[in-house]
């Protein structure tokens, strides 16, 4: 038992002014659509900075090994993505070089669950592969101003938040409307190529975003500029020379489940976006700015809880949900500049609402009350014909929600959920698991189908002739309203009916 | 522990008979729902708590009822439940099981947060669930279920939230009755807490002037539930070694700076409570006691050992191991660790690990205690 120096947690080394542009800022963690934007944020203000590689199988293993087994899956994915990332370098340029020439930055400064604990997790992570020297930065993610982290090499301020904030309600637009297109395109392949000109081209855009001086100027000008609406507006028209046949029958799979796995799109969730498309489906993903949307519900909840005890609160409370108005505004007007197909954020306080009689909705941690009243709001709004949710192995939140879902679904027997634990290995039984619900969600959405074509008394052959005499319909950039069904196809036969009778 | 004193309750309330489960934070948390119950004049007898819990009990009356798998302490809540509707010889006409959202703790106001661990907080729920989903065994059995969501951590808070739960059961019950139970709550919990710290530091002042070592205990506050816990620090005390846990420790000013006061006034931190120097992103009450314990322990010279419990698939823990260990290890203090602990008590193993344990303290606690002692400064209030 021998005593040595007490000890201490890891503080990062300096990140100094001078070192910009020189030191490269990784992260990751997102799709790849708004990694690619937020690159190009860093890059607009002057940063050098790199994405990490998506996370892998070898990574999960990594960080298993590195940190601690039994850790929440995305910890294990993220810290074993950076550490092995840092090993590769270290052992191509060196230690101290690696150390020099790399920071990380990531959100993970809040709350109940493990993700206000991932320093731990990668601190150690860094001492097991012997680069405690490498210096990594938690950013705050309810906070838009923070001033400089440590150092000074990176300010946290107006223009790097909001720019960040635009570059993922663009990427969450772009996304939204990239999987409504996908299922039903014409030309296989066509929808991944407009989509990687696109992001170039959005990329371009945040690269070369107009600064403004001071943190009004900055937002007062991000408010009010038509700027990324015209950046979506060629989106748009490169969207429009996509063909695309939505009488094809697809059921529609929303994505939900931990804000890591049911964003990032590769192995750390099976692939399971691809997977679901190849299976068939359309995908309803998840967007960043729900998460967002919620973030700012949970302030308000806050302060309700304030109310008659503390005299500004109601003022709090205004000024959140101002706020809100203000984010979905600001995406409304981005989606509008996709034709508005991209999906609408849902009601947060009608989430609430749904979700009530089964789980609280001050409870925190991962999506708290959302993986409930997202599930319930699909099915009741019928925005989805089934929910996938993907659940971490060890996620302490998500368990309980999972649990929680007993009731939704002893109160609604239809409600079709795929509840996936996600460990990193054990794909095909998530896989198959996923399949057998699947299947009933394929039969609900021709059942669907068949009964918009009874209800219009069009029949397939007829509806493509009513296709074949206005093109415009058979273009990615159609907006096919919500005719109360779920599926698109279903949706659209009844969309031509109204317009026949119109 | 789950003992309660008689007071004087104002007027009559009827005979209500409120079970709460005997889980999770209610083991750091249950004066001051008694002293909250008996405040609105429901008799001391009228509150019941469900056993400790027990394999027997899980079996009896959990069993079909769980929704998801998880740590123990919270899967074993629903025999919790089920002992309440179905095991009582009285039935009872309440089950309370609050969502507890925050927790009181001594590092309030000195770390980020004092939040409770998510699965904590969401437990209700999750069990609730078991019993409503095919049908509403409550309603069924004629018992309301009232599981408010409190954040005890900010008690300015409290009455307001528990006021709806409370008036449901007790209708017509004015805010104003609610506050002064709920300070009488406090008043409880702290009176409680307070005792209990006492008895902490007269057993370490006893350690101070015999020279003799014990043994703190990390843990959560539900491994004092011997069916969590499994009782491995009874053992050691059978070995005659005094225990303390860690959500008990002494917490005076004279104590707190000479065990704390050349950090603080080297700058590092920036009171004796402040753990921002081994654990920065302090949100979790338990989690963040947990850690303090470990600092304490490091410091003072008597506590020769520390046993670390923690239970199976528990995601709060885990990232702690490393931060704890050194934390101690490095001050010279022996380590041990339970980890994973379940529904059964490993018999064998425990046994021949209390007798390693209480062998080592025996031939190396001398030498730690002299160590320990050489590294701090002079004057210690212990031995005042
Ligand atoms: S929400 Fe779950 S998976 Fe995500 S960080 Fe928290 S515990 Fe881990
Ligand atoms: S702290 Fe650990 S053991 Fe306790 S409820 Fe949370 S996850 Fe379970």
């Amino acid at each position: 038992m021998n005593q040595t120096s007490p000890y201490r947690t890891y503080r990062p080394a300096p990140f100094t002014p001078e070192e910009r542009g020189q030191v490269e800022i990784l992260f990751g963690g997102l799709h790849w659509r708004a990694e690619r934007l937020i690159k190009a944020v860093f890059e607009n203000l002057g940063h050098r900075a790199r994405i990490l590689p998506t996370a892998t199988r070898e990574d999960l293993l990594a960080g298993r090994e590195l940190a601690d087994v039994g850790q929440c899956c995305p910890t294990s994915f993220t810290t074993g993505n950076l550490a092995n990332f840092l090993r590769a370098e270290a052992s191509r340029i060196g230690a101290e070089e690696t150390a020099r020439r790399y920071v990380y930055v990531t959100a993970g400064s809040c709350g109940a669950c493990r993700f206000g604990q991932y320093h731990q997790s990668y601190e150690l992570a860094l001492r097991n592969v012997g680069l405690e020297a490498f210096r990594l930065f938690l950013v705050a993610q309810d906070r838009m101003d923070q001033g400089a982290l440590a150092g000074g090499g990176l300010k946290v301020d107006m223009p790097l938040t909001l720019g960040i904030l635009w570059a993922i309600l663009c990427a969450d637009a772009l996304q939204s409307l990239e999987y409504q297109v996908r299922p039903y395109e014409v030309v296989p392949g066509e929808t991944d190529r407009v989509v990687a000109a696109c992001v170039d081209h959005l990329e371009q855009a945040f690269r070369n975003r107009p600064q403004r001086d001071g943190k009004w100027g900055s937002l007062a000008w991000h408010l009010g500029t038509g700027y990324f609406v015209e950046a979506l507006r060629e989106v748009y028209r490169r969207f429009e020379a996509i063909e695309v046949d939505r009488l094809r029958v697809r059921p529609v799979v929303k994505i939900t489940g931990e804000f890591y796995l049911q964003t990032v799109e590769g192995e750390p969730n099976h692939n399971m976006h691809r997977w679901l498309e190849a299976e068939g489906a359309e995908v309803y993903p998840a967007a960043i700015a729900v998460w967002l949307d919620y973030w700012m519900r949970f302030y308000v909840q806050g302060f309700e809880d304030e109310v008659g005890v503390d005299r500004t609160a109601r003022a709090k409370i205004a000024a959140v949900r101002a706020l809100q108005r203000v984010f979905g505004w600001t995406y409304d007007r981005l989606r509008a500049a996709l034709g508005g197909i991209p999906h609408a954020l849902p009601d947060q306080y009608e989430l609430r609402r749904l979700a009530a009689p089964y789980y609280h909705h001050r409870l925190s941690g991962g999506e708290g009350d959302m993986l409930v009243g997202k599930a319930l709001w699909a099915h009741l709004n019928r925005r989805a014909h089934m929910i996938c949710e993907l659940s971490p192995y060890a996620c302490m939140p998500n368990t309980m929600s999972i649990g929680a879902m007993a009731g939704v679904l002893g109160k609604h027997p239809d409600l079709l959920y795929a509840p996936l634990e996600i460990k990193g290995d054990a794909e095909v039984h998530a896989l198959s698991r996923c399949q057998m619900i699947l299947t009933e969600a394929k039969k609900r959405a021709q059942r669907e189908y068949e009964e918009a074509l009874e209800r219009t008394g069009l029949t397939t052959e007829r509806a493509r002739a009513l296709l074949e005499a206005h093109p415009e319909m058979r273009r990615a950039t159609y907006r096919v309203p919500h005719a109360g069904a779920a599926g698109t196809a279903a949706n659209l036969v009844l969309h031509l009916a109204a317009r026949g009778r119109a | 522990m789950f003992g309660r004193k008689p007071s004087a309750a104002p007027g009559p309330r009827p005979r209500l008979r409120i079970g709460i489960p005997r889980t999770l934070n209610i083991w750091s948390t249950h004066q001051f729902w008694i002293g909250l119950f008996e405040a609105l004049g429901i008799e001391a007898r009228s509150i019941v708590f469900s056993s400790d819990t027990s394999e027997e009990q899980g079996r009896e009356f959990g069993r079909g009822r769980g929704t998801v798998d998880c740590c123990y302490p919270v899967k074993c809540m629903s025999g919790h439940y089920g002992e309440l509707i179905f095991g009582q010889k009285r039935r009872i006409d309440v089950l309370f099981s609050p969502m507890i959202y925050s927790l009181p703790s001594m590092l309030h106001g000195h770390v980020a947060d004092s939040l409770a661990c998510p699965r904590v907080m969401a437990a209700p729920e999750n069990i609730r669930a078991g019993f409503t989903r095919e049908k509403d065994v409550f309603a069924e059995q004629g018992i309301r279920y009232l599981a408010p969501l409190v954040s005890l951590g900010d008690p300015r808070l409290v009455a307001k939230q528990l006021h709806p739960a409370l008036a449901e059961m007790l209708p017509g019950l004015p805010m104003k009755e609610v506050q002064r139970a709920v300070d009488a709550g406090y008043q409880a919990l702290s009176a409680f807490n307070d005792r209990l710290r006492g008895r902490s530091r007269e057993i370490l002042a006893w350690c101070a002037r015999e020279g003799r070592p014990c043994i703190l205990v990390l843990a959560r506050p539900y491994h004092m539930d011997p069916g969590i816990g499994h009782e491995i620090e009874t053992d050691l005390q059978a070995h005659g070694y005094p225990i303390l846990w860690s959500q008990y420790l002494p917490t005076d000013g004279d104590l707190m700076d000479w065990l704390f006061g050349e950090q603080v006034r080297a700058g590092e931190i920036r009171s004796p409570f402040d753990i921002a120097d081994v654990w920065p992103t302090s949100y979790s009450a338990n989690t963040n006691e947990i850690l303090w314990g470990a600092k304490f322990a490091a410091r003072t010279p008597w506590i020769t050992c520390v046993i670390r419990l923690t239970s199976y698939e528990c995601g709060m823990d885990q990232p702690t191991y490393t931060p704890v260990q050194q934390t101690v290890e490095r001050s010279g203090t022996l380590y041990f660790s339970f980890q994973d602990l379940d529904s059964t008590k490993p018999a064998g193993s425990v046994k021949i690990r209390v007798e390693t344990i209480a062998y080592y303290l025996e031939r190396m606690s001398a030498d730690i205690i002299g160590r320990k002692q050489a590294r701090m400064p002079p004057g210690c209030p212990l031995l005042g």
